[in-house]
């Protein structure tokens, strides 16, 4: 499965960070084309984007575009170019409802048609209102094409009347039902921004705390903050030793033909072997954390 | 997620922004130039953190906060000024700002005109100075003494054309320069019209039309400032630099006439900095003589075109004719 | 062939970046103009991709102006392109083509 910790947030109308991305390895690229550039610029960001995917060192890395939305001048115009220009995921600006997905699929497969494109473009839904977040278990099985879903905290505590604080007790409703809503259909749950890039503790606790609710990955607006992420999701020796006892487990059982695979007198089924592959894949990308 | 720094774009109209500008501007010891047509901000968390203003061909006070300066921000900050000047067809641009700012601006497309006393200078984005300077060569006159006048003639008077006519008997040939800018009352063609024909009797001159780069509002803003009761030294020293360093040695010219100055203060100013840059022995370039002319007076009034002006509002045409040369009466009388 | 309506400009003088002006000319050619500060190693590369850029737009009489911050090629033509685009008034370009 494929690692999905970091979302590098890139404006797309600023060159040097378009350009340099890709260098600070981020699990997946997100070039901006809605709120970070300004209307006058959409239509410069557009071709730097496309032009940006097509090339070479985008090629091995994941990316994603947001788009503007449907209904503004610049969505459809942006769809062209990206779902051409062959990016991996299209992250819809904002998510209220299921129509608002499906909307999205058919404009991309009508365009993946006329080009003759059979790589499916995925879909990454943001929700960012109170009807988002309510209606986040149907949006999230609504679309075989959509990989996850996200929290836009900065416009949802807007539309919740409220403001951001440190400690995020009003984003906990939208966090739980978000996690759980992906976890039901089996996709990704990602959170949103920490955009004080200079307060690196903060930024650190908030880490643990979506990591221990459950969360894939995080949105950054900042290189820096890569290092940081990868460190915390990496699994610890303990993590890493339970899941080498699990593997070896799983082997012996299939070696010997057994139909259960078993450790200390405890049965182990198919999702725990799942998950201590995955802490192994993840030990690998990021190392073993030491703590 | 919206970006961290937002920029704006406003004209001199909205006076609250003004303030605001003027404000920073102040924060960082510039002073806002009050001639600035559209003005450009950039804002972080609320706070204005740089600024930069468009006159004309001219992109001024351009400032940035301390904490925002050496991260190439200016580079935004300029990257605004040239899409507010672009979108209005400007194209040919100066900049009038602080010495130590000269590289940034470099990075920009600008090169150096000249600079003051460390503390101001003008850059232009185009080969425009060579130019001129240039076509300034094709007019150079042989003799020993060449002599120059800047006059803007405002319009033409008796007193211009005894200033004229002393310069030129002194002189193996005389450089007369014409304001250019349209910032007074009378157009620059008529002025330069009344000039010529004042002086039709005159062998050894050349009338040039003024440019840029001869006070204007490139080099010398304030000159047209009309509300500033000071005008500003620098510029004024700037101006002369220029002619100095660049425009005379072009003719050869070895000599400036003014005439005497008892009412104007920006010109009363301007003609004191003129001796001491011009005859400079420390200067880079070959000093140039500067001769005051007493001016003509009638009816124990010195003549001047400010008084010209006041005679015609007061329509008092009887002394008028006494001051001005048939060739303006009749055009001030005709326009009637 | 399209044909430019107006003058128009793109891009920063950011470093990475490249601000780029065109304008419509009377002469049946395309005039490059660049200011770069490799422009002794790079300048011919340059302005060869600026005017196959143009010519695969379909694009001629037009002036360009180039003032390149150290950009990397597909960051000129992105540029470029956006410039052209808003100097001919049209939104959707021929994607094949860019």
């Amino acid at each position: 499965m494929k690692l999905r910790r970091s979302m590098l947030f890139v404006p797309g109308s600023n060159t040097a960070m378009v350009c340099n991305a890709f260098i600070y390895k981020p699990d997946t690229v997100m070039f901006d084309l809605e709120d970070s550039v300004a209307l006058s610029e959409k239509d410069s960001a557009r071709l730097m984007v496309f032009h940006a995917l097509n090339h070479f060192v985008y090629k091995d890395v994941e990316t994603a575009v947001r788009v503007n939305p449907l209904d503004s001048p610049y969505g459809l115009l942006d769809l062209e170019a990206v779902v051409r220009a062959g990016v991996d995921i299209v992250r819809l600006p904002k998510t209220d409802t299921v129509d608002d997905v499906l909307e999205m699929q058919a404009a991309i497969e009508k365009i993946e048609n006329e080009i003759g494109r059979t790589k499916k473009t995925k879909l990454l839904a943001a929700i960012e209102s109170a009807l988002g977040v309510v209606s986040a278990v149907d949006i999230a099985r609504c679309s075989d094409r959509l990989m996850g879903i996200a929290l836009g905290a900065e416009d949802f505590v807007r539309d919740l009347h409220t403001q951001r604080t440190k400690q995020g007790a009003e984003l906990m409703a939208a966090r739980s039902q978000i996690l759980l809503a992906a976890r039901a259909a089996k996709i990704h749950a990602f959170d949103s921004i920490f955009s004080d890039v200079k307060d690196k503790e903060g930024f650190l606790a908030e880490v643990n705390y979506i990591k221990g609710l459950g969360f894939d990955g995080k949105s950054l607006v900042n290189p820096n903050q890569i290092s940081t992420l990868h460190e915390a999701f990496a699994p610890s020796i303990e993590d890493v030793d339970w899941a080498i006892e699990v593997t070896e487990a799983a082997k012996e059982a299939q070696e010997q033909g057994l139909g259960v695979v078993s450790l200390d007198g405890r049965m182990v089924d198919a999702p725990i072997i799942a998950r201590a592959q995955w802490t192994l894949e993840l030990a690998q990308a990021s190392g073993i954390r030491r703590d | 997620m919206k970006p961290a720094i937002s920029f704006s774009q406003f004209d001199n109209t909205n006076t609250r922004r003004v303030k605001k500008v003027e404000h920073f501007l102040d924060s960082v010891d510039l002073e806002l130039s009050p001639d600035i047509e559209v003005y450009v901000s950039a804002r972080e968390d609320n706070k204005m953190i740089a600024c930069g203003g468009l006159s004309g061909n001219v992109l001024k006070c351009i400032a940035i906060s301390p904490e925002k300066r050496g991260e190439g921000f200016v580079l935004s900050v300029m990257t605004q000024l040239l899409n507010a000047a672009n979108d209005r067809g400007r194209k040919e641009l100066f900049i009038f700002s602080t010495p130590k700012n000269r590289t940034f601006f470099e990075e920009c497309g600008f090169r150096l005109i000249e600079e003051c006393d460390e503390k101001i200078m003008l850059m232009e984005n185009t080969q425009n100075l060579e130019k001129y300077k240039n076509s300034l060569s094709e007019l150079k006159k042989d003799g020993e003494v060449i002599g120059s006048i800047v006059m803007n003639a405002n319009p033409f008077t008796l007193g211009h054309r005894y200033l004229v006519e002393s310069a030129a008997s002194q002189s193996d040939h005389l450089h007369i320069f014409v304001v250019r800018e349209d910032a007074s009352e009378f157009k620059f063609e008529d002025r330069i019209a009344l000039i010529k024909n004042g002086l039709s009797h005159i062998e050894n001159i050349t009338i040039h039309e003024g440019s840029d780069y001869i006070i204007s509002k490139a080099t010398f803003p304030t000159y047209f400032i009309k509300d500033k009761g000071d005008v500003n030294e620098l510029h004024a020293k700037l101006d002369l630099n220029i002619y100095r360093n660049h425009l005379a040695p072009k003719l050869g010219i070895t000599h400036r006439f003014v005439g005497t100055e008892p009412y104007c203060t920006v010109t009363n100013n301007y003609n004191k900095n003129m001796k001491n840059i011009l005859e400079d022995k420390n200067g880079s370039s070959n000093i140039i003589k500067v001769i005051e002319i007493q001016r003509v007076e009638y009816d124990h009034k010195a003549i001047s075109a400010s008084r010209v002006r006041a005679l015609l509002k007061d329509k008092n045409y009887e002394e008028l004719s006494n001051i001005v040369p048939d060739t303006t009466f009749e055009f001030l009388t005709k326009t009637k | 062939m399209s044909v430019l309506k107006k003058s128009a400009y793109a891009g920063t003088l950011e470093s990475s970046d490249a601000y780029i002006q065109v304008s419509p000319i009377e002469e049946d050619d395309i005039k490059i103009i660049l200011e770069s500060s490799v422009k002794e190693i790079y300048g011919d590369a340059i302005e060869e991709l600026v005017r196959k850029t143009i010519q695969d737009m379909n694009v001629n009489n037009v002036l360009v102006n180039v003032q390149d911050k150290g950009a990397l090629d597909f960051v000129i033509k992105a540029r470029l392109q956006a410039a052209i685009l808003r100097a001919c008034e049209m939104e959707q370009p021929e994607w094949e083509v860019l």
